[in-house]
């Protein structure tokens, strides 16, 4: 579905992203972890051209050919299929719920250029944004401007907008940034919902998010790629427990180390208290 | 600009007003057009014409205004499923209806008010006939500033480029200065042209500006506009002396209306302009150019509307709302920002040709110069930015206060009223340190309406930022002309209900 090719990149001295091969497969859940600091919003941007790459390649596989997208920008490779959900909330504040996936689903064809006649009229996208409100639960907040949303229902509008379009490939940053324990479950149904139909790269902090959802996992640490295996393989590498995991045991509610040490702290504080603490889980 | 009949719920609206019924959806540009025509004789009536006239134009409002319904609108026609389509069509004309009937009447209803008993206090505060006319055609330059950056979020500090080529263009064709144009080419012609020259500069300006944002995209539009400035200011083509302008003294009224046909257009300017009489009413030259002015600007305002309310302006919306999502979506905001520019500076030159064309006159400092796109800037502050219609009110409120605290005899205001009506005995009673109250009134009126409106600018952006129009869709939780029926609604008398609750069904 999507691969890189000796992927860098280089800012200044420090190489962010470290020439990473990897492949995504069509209909996989493939997710991305490592410590702060590893690359993995920066392997994002490169995917999406909000970056250009110092060296290698990006191909996006589409009706059966290999194509090479490395130099595209971030609307034309939205334009390819490949949508991403932000770290940080990003969306439409003062738009409508309904607006904001509305004209996310507007984008795809070429309805935007017509200056003539009203949006409301355009049926297909509003069924489309209703439809993809459905799928992530804000069904009932369509009418709602979407900066009056709790922090959790902006995490499902965020998926919702990348959702807009039918894209082949969704990358998510970190869905479940900040998001409270409660509702973390919400998050998890809806990630393996999208998953279902959709080649997804998911970035997440939670351990036994990653390791529960996931099809395969990739471990970036230092902009390079340490381990790409089966969570179960990935779990009892000890390239990566050294690297990242710290001795984390499924069950015991260990993903304490790197939650504690969450660089995400300012999404978490953004959410005014709610944060996936480990006690939050346990 | 071909219509499917895709948006055709609208043309099934108006079971109160059958005239319109058979209005498709082709509707806002050719009404516009035949409106002119039909206008000439519905102006004159004080009562029941000008009412046909407004709905002629409103016509055209009629499609225009899926309008409001666009911004919450598609979500409450769904969310409440009580108001059908065509009902809320009926009523969110209602507001549109309204202001356009006052406009429609204003110029009656001063005359008849300026001859009532109160008649030196209503001058004072009423704005004259021809203050309305500048209103216009700036106000449509005040709107079109908005639809760039009140609706894409990038403030155009040249805007008054486009301005300045609408009234350039209208009179340097009208003296005969531009090759292959002779003089007397249809006004509503060289408006058009003036608009696609001002959409030929957009692009050049827009393809590097717009590769920049926020502060330095302002530094370098109002770069732009210095640059044009200056140069228009020493360009002895026009004339022996550039810095003076062009002056129109040849040529017979601009005339807006069919082009070539000579019973379908009227004459704007205040000597040049052509009378009228209808109905035993008789137009003055500066009323018929009210109206032309009006019209033109009306149909403007429907266009750039229309435009907002279509995928298009929500493109616009979105890349002032976040553009880096805009663009993550799979929108070239570049394009699309360009595109939004053109439109504008379209818009732009159509206002600055109606000012060229109503006063014959322009120089570089009243086209060109940016602080022009600083009084547009304050009647969108000042009406509501990124409210589309709120400029003109803004430009209504600032030509009205200044207006009203101005020294003019003729235009009415607070002076000339003082001293027609403070006797001499008040007059000459001494206030403080040897002030009497002549003195003060001299001192502290006279010539000072700019700085009372700086001191207004400065409250309103404190107190009011979202401006006149802004503030009241705040309250109301929507668009106006949406949401006033609504709340109207529930103060309409027991009796009448009946009557309301039919436009709902």
């Amino acid at each position: 579905m999507l691969r890189t090719r000796g992927l860098t990149r280089e800012f200044g001295g420090l190489t962010a992203v470290d020439s990473v091969d990897f492949d995504l497969d069509p209909g996989e859940l493939c997710s991305l972890i490592g410590p702060n600091g590893a690359g993995k919003t920066t392997f994002f941007d490169l995917l999406t051209g909000v970056l250009s790459p110092s060296a290698g390649t990006i191909e996006l596989r589409r009706d059966g050919e290999w194509s090479d997208v490395t130099d595209a920008s971030p609307h034309e490779a939205a334009n390819l299929g490949l949508h991403r959900s932000y770290q940080i909330t990003n969306v439409f504040p003062t738009s409508t719920v309904l607006e904001n996936v509305r004209v996310a689903a507007q984008a795809a064809g070429n309805d935007s250029l017509r200056v003539w006649r009203n949006a409301g009229s355009f049926d297909s996208h509003i069924e489309e944004a209703h439809g993809i409100l459905n799928r992530v639960g804000l069904k009932r907040k369509a009418g709602v401007t979407a900066r009056n949303l709790s922090h959790g229902e902006k995490r499902q509008l965020e998926v919702a907008i990348a959702l807009a379009g039918d894209p082949d490939v969704l990358l998510l940053d970190e869905p479940n940034a900040g998001v409270s324990s409660e509702s973390v479950d919400e998050i998890i149904a809806l990630i393996e919902d999208v998953a279902t139909d959709h080649a997804v790269l998911l970035v997440e902090h939670n351990m036994e998010v990653v390791m529960n959802v996931s099809d395969r996992i990739v471990v970036l640490n230092q902009g390079a790629v340490i381990a790409d295996d089966r969570p179960e393989g990935v779990r009892d590498d000890p390239a990566v427990q050294e690297a990242y995991l710290g001795g984390y045991e499924p069950g015991a509610g260990a993903a304490a180390s790197d939650d504690a040490a969450d660089p995400e702290g300012s999404v978490a504080s953004e959410s005014s208290g709610r944060s996936n603490t480990p006690e939050g889980e346990a | 600009m071909a219509i499917s009949p895709g948006s055709g719920p609208e043309t099934t609206t108006n079971d109160d007003r059958p005239e319109t019924d058979s209005e498709t959806d082709d509707g806002a540009e050719t009404d516009g057009r035949t409106g002119a025509g039909d206008e000439t004789e519905a102006e004159g009536g004080a009562g029941a014409e000008p009412s046909a006239d407004t709905r002629a134009e409103s016509e055209g409002g009629l499609e225009s205004e899926t309008a409001p319904a666009a911004e919450t609108g598609t979500r409450s026609a769904r969310a409440d499923g009580t108001l059908v389509w065509p009902a809320r069509y009926v009523r969110e004309h209602l507001v549109h209806s309204g202001v356009l009937l006052f406009l429609a009447l204003y110029p009656g209803i001063y005359t008849l008010l300026v001859n009532s008993p109160l008649r030196s206090e209503l001058l004072a505060v009423l704005p004259e006939i021809e203050t309305m006319v500048a209103v216009f055609y700036f106000g449509l330059f005040a709107m079109s500033f908005d639809f760039i950056s009140g609706y894409t979020g990038y403030l155009d500090f040249g805007h008054a480029v486009f301005y300045g080529i609408g009234a350039y263009v209208v009179l340097l064709v009208a003296t005969g200065k531009v090759p292959l144009l002779p003089a007397e080419t249809p006004f509503v012609l060289v408006l058009v042209l003036a608009g696609l020259l001002a959409v030929v500069f957009a692009v050049l300006i827009g393809a590097v500006s717009f590769r920049l944002t926020g502060v330095y995209f302002a530094m370098i539009t109002l770069g732009f506009g210095q640059v044009v400035y200056v140069f228009v200011r020493g360009w002895d083509y026009v004339g022996s002396n550039p810095r003076d302008g062009i002056a129109v003294s040849e040529r017979s009224g601009f005339e807006i209306g069919v082009p070539f046909v000579d019973s379908l257009d009227l004459a704007i300017g205040q000597l040049t302009g052509d009378e009228l009489s209808v109905l035993a009413i008789e137009l003055s030259t500066t009323e018929v150019s009210y109206y032309m002015v009006g019209l033109v600007v009306v149909i403007c305002y429907f266009a750039m509307q229309r435009i907002i309310h279509s995928p298009f302006g929500r493109v616009m919306i979105a890349i002032r709302e976040n553009e880096q999502r805009a663009a993550a979506i799979g929108y070239n905001t570049f394009r699309y920002k360009l595109g939004a520019f053109a439109i504008s500076g379209f818009f732009a030159a159509i206002a600055g040709g109606l000012f060229a064309g109503f006063r014959r006159t322009a120089t570089p400092d009243n086209a060109f110069f940016f602080l022009v796109t600083g009084d547009a800037l304050l009647a969108a502050i000042i009406g509501g930015f990124g409210t589309l219609a709120g400029p003109l009110y803004g430009r209504l409120f600032d030509e009205g206060v200044r207006e009203f605290l101005s020294k003019a005899g003729e235009g009415g205001g607070l002076l000339p009223y003082l001293r027609e009506h403070l006797s001499e005995a008040v007059l000459g009673t001494e206030l403080l340190g040897g002030m009497t109250v002549q003195g003060a009134i001299e001192t502290f009126l006279n010539g000072h309406a700019s700085l009372y409106i700086g001191a207004l600018f400065v409250l309103f952006v404190l107190f009011v930022p979202d401006g006149l129009l802004g503030t009241i869709r705040a309250r109301l939780g929507g668009p106006v002309g949406k949401c006033l029926p609504d709340r109207a609604g529930e103060y309409v008398p027991e009796r009448f209900e009946r009557y309301w609750k039919g436009l709902e069904r």
